[in-house]
């Protein structure tokens, strides 16, 4: 109970913190916030009236302040591009990426680690070594290639499957796939050494000479012990999803945070960069917190 | 005691190697022939690395293998061979027929499973019951191994309990299935001195009340003596010399026993200094020609250098040396 406080505290801290940093940053990357939104006709009066009526003249500290007011009073404020308000706009995408990131995630452990479980078991095997490949080439490969070569593959080429945007199942195989495909290759390694590791711990010497079957031993035993170092890094998995997914649902034309949040930064688009960001980091820091809860529920050690 | 004349166990001229993918290696126990009888503990002594457990998981088939392969000989045991058994025929015998008891036993109990778990498995790998009578064994079992509250201790897990409980828990989780023989490699090892005591009294007494053939494997001679009927020194992977522990403490015929009893401390001896046997253990890929212990061996004379002694059988003790001390 007090952990968690603890951790709810510190949470509470980054977030002001990422805040700040985010408000900062996307101010002092320069560019010009009324291009988007005003003709390119427009006169500097024009967009000097602009900036007054969006409170954009006043000092810096004093945006930020009015920004963090509206926040806690839950003001999420509106687009400076199209004045859609960001509360609405978020609920949709919202959505989008939660499909998109939970079906990514679902393939991490879902597929990572039955096939690091198979490499273990088959140790030094062919299909050992096909599956070790395969997950190194996983880990080597930027996620923007593999989604421009199986959108080429699987889409251009052999037409099987859409190459972007949403709509029935078959939209999500390849971006879930491709934001997958990292976190499964290194799930795939870890269970595959967690494993091993396991298996040659002395209580399963115990076990074997009490009679069990090598199936009860490697199904119960060895693999509820593998299970703590996956779960303790599931949260690395999860952050690593939040952030490939800005990739991987723009190549994709996925309507989802990640797609708006880069459009965001490319039109200086400061309220909606300031929220959809904000939100990435209070993802990836509850993510860690859930794996940290589950490597607490899982760990008899610290569960009693 | 009563010693039955067939034996339970009987290995005979066992040989352990390791061999590469090629098949080339070299014997790390050799020809080694240990017979166990009901209701006897036979102590199996030597240095690390005689091979001494090694012997005891080949009777489990408990051997890592590859590397190490049975390269020789049998273990016949209710009229098998095990060295011959299939995977699924050998484990039906472990735990239920042939059982072991581990040395370290905080990491020999699945820390992610209660007592209570692993027990109750090992009893359902064996026996079909239902999971309250399999509760029920192994609280009883528990009980016996002298555990003062089973039931408080089936519901904690092996971190939650200290070396002395744990190794109690491992003689429950091997006893749980009326085992006929028992092996326990360095059981008390890890162990305070005092705890050591107790453990191998329970298993003393565990051994009278079933009837059950004990091996014990360990260094310490004070053990054997306190404990053992019978015992087994066994030096390079091979047996060296066995008998009544009686008749082989107090006359020793090898020279390494005897080198062995002059290295233990006694209060009551007017010696001061301990003795130690010079030189090291050789390694299994070389070993000499003739005996392995003979260029540590004060009694060593031309043939020992030259030829292998083989074991000899006595009336009541077996030796392996050329020139036996008297």
């Amino acid at each position: 109970m007090k952990a968690v406080l603890k951790t709810t505290i510190l949470m509470l801290i980054l977030l002001l913190a990422s805040s700040l940093a985010v408000f900062a940053a996307i101010r002092l990357s320069g560019g010009d916030v009324t291009a988007a939104r005003l003709p390119a006709s427009a006169s500097a009066a024009d967009r000097d009236l602009f900036r007054r009526q969006m409170g954009l003249d006043q000092p810096i500290l004093r945006q930020y302040i009015t920004y963090l007011g509206d926040l806690l009073r839950g003001d999420l404020g509106n687009s400076l591009t199209n004045n859609a308000s960001i509360s609405d706009l978020a609920v949709q995408k919202i959505k989008n990426s939660a499909i998109l990131g939970g079906m990514s995630l679902l393939l991490v452990f879902g597929v990572g680690v039955p096939l690091g479980m198979v490499a273990s078991l088959k140790r030094n095997s062919f299909l050992d070594t096909g599956i070790t490949s395969f997950s190194v080439a996983g880990m080597a490969v930027p996620n923007f290639w593999l989604a421009l070569i199986s959108i080429h593959i699987f889409a251009t080429t052999l037409g099987w499957l859409p190459s972007a945007g949403q709509g029935g199942f078959k939209y999500l195989i390849l971006p879930s796939v491709v934001l997958a495909a990292e976190g499964i290759a290194l799930t795939v390694r870890m269970t595959r050494s967690a494993m091993i590791e396991n298996l040659n711990q002395d209580f399963v010497r115990t076990l074997r000479a009490a009679g069990l079957s090598e199936r009860r031993i490697y199904f119960k035993h060895v693999l509820r012990n593998s299970l703590l170092p996956i779960i303790s890094l599931a949260g690395l998995r999860i952050g690593q999803i939040v952030g490939y997914a800005l990739v991987v649902e723009t190549i994709f034309g996925w309507p989802g945070v990640g797609q708006v949040l880069v459009n965001g930064v490319l039109r200086r688009d400061y309220p909606v960069v300031q929220f959809f960001s904000l939100l990435l980091v209070f993802v990836v820091t509850m993510g860690n917190l859930a794996a940290s809860i589950g490597y607490t529920l899982a760990n008899p050690r610290l569960r009693k | 005691m009563t010693v039955e004349n067939t034996p339970l166990l009987d290995v005979r001229n066992l040989s352990i190697g390791l061999r590469d993918r090629d098949g080339v290696g070299y014997d790390i126990v050799r020809d080694v022939s240990i017979s166990l009888y009901p209701n006897e503990t036979l102590a199996v002594v030597g240095e690390s690395g005689c091979g001494k457990s090694l012997t005891a998981l080949s009777m489990l088939s408990l051997i890592a293998s590859p590397p190490l392969f049975i390269t020789g000989g049998s273990i016949m045991f209710g009229g098998h061979d095990l060295t011959k058994l299939s995977a699924s025929e050998m484990r039906a015998i472990r735990g239920a027929e042939i059982a072991m008891v581990f040395q370290d036993p905080m990491s020999a109990l699945d820390p992610m499973f209660t007592v209570g778990t692993l027990l109750t498995s090992a009893v359902k790998a064996h026996q079909k019951v239902k999971s309250a009578v399999a509760k029920e064994i192994s609280l009883a079992a528990l009980a016996d191994a002298g555990i003062e509250d089973p039931k408080r201790r089936f519901d904690e897990y092996p971190f939650q309990l200290s070396g002395g409980i744990s190794q109690r828990v491992m003689i429950a989780l091997a006893l749980v299935n009326n085992p006929k023989v028992l092996i326990a490699d360095e059981p008390t090892t890890a162990l305070d001195v005092t705890v050591q005591a107790q453990i191998l009294e329970r298993l003393k007494e565990l051994k009278s009340e079933r009837g059950m053939a004990l091996m014990l494997i360990t260094h310490n001679l004070g053990v054997v003596a306190s404990v053992a009927d019978r015992m087994v020194v066994m030096y390079t992977g091979e047996v060296v010399e066995s008998g009544p522990v009686a008749e082989v403490l107090a006359a020793p015929h090898h020279p390494y026993t005897n080198g062995l009893l002059g290295a233990v401390p006694r209060l009551n001896s007017g010696t001061t200094e301990l003795t130690s046997i010079p030189g090291r253990v050789p390694q299994p890929y070389e070993l000499p020609v003739g005996c392995t212990f003979a260029d540590r061996c004060d009694r060593s004379i031309d043939i020992c250098t030259v030829k292998h002694p083989v074991l000899e059988l006595g009336t009541r003790t077996d030796v392996r040396c050329h020139n036996p001390v008297d």
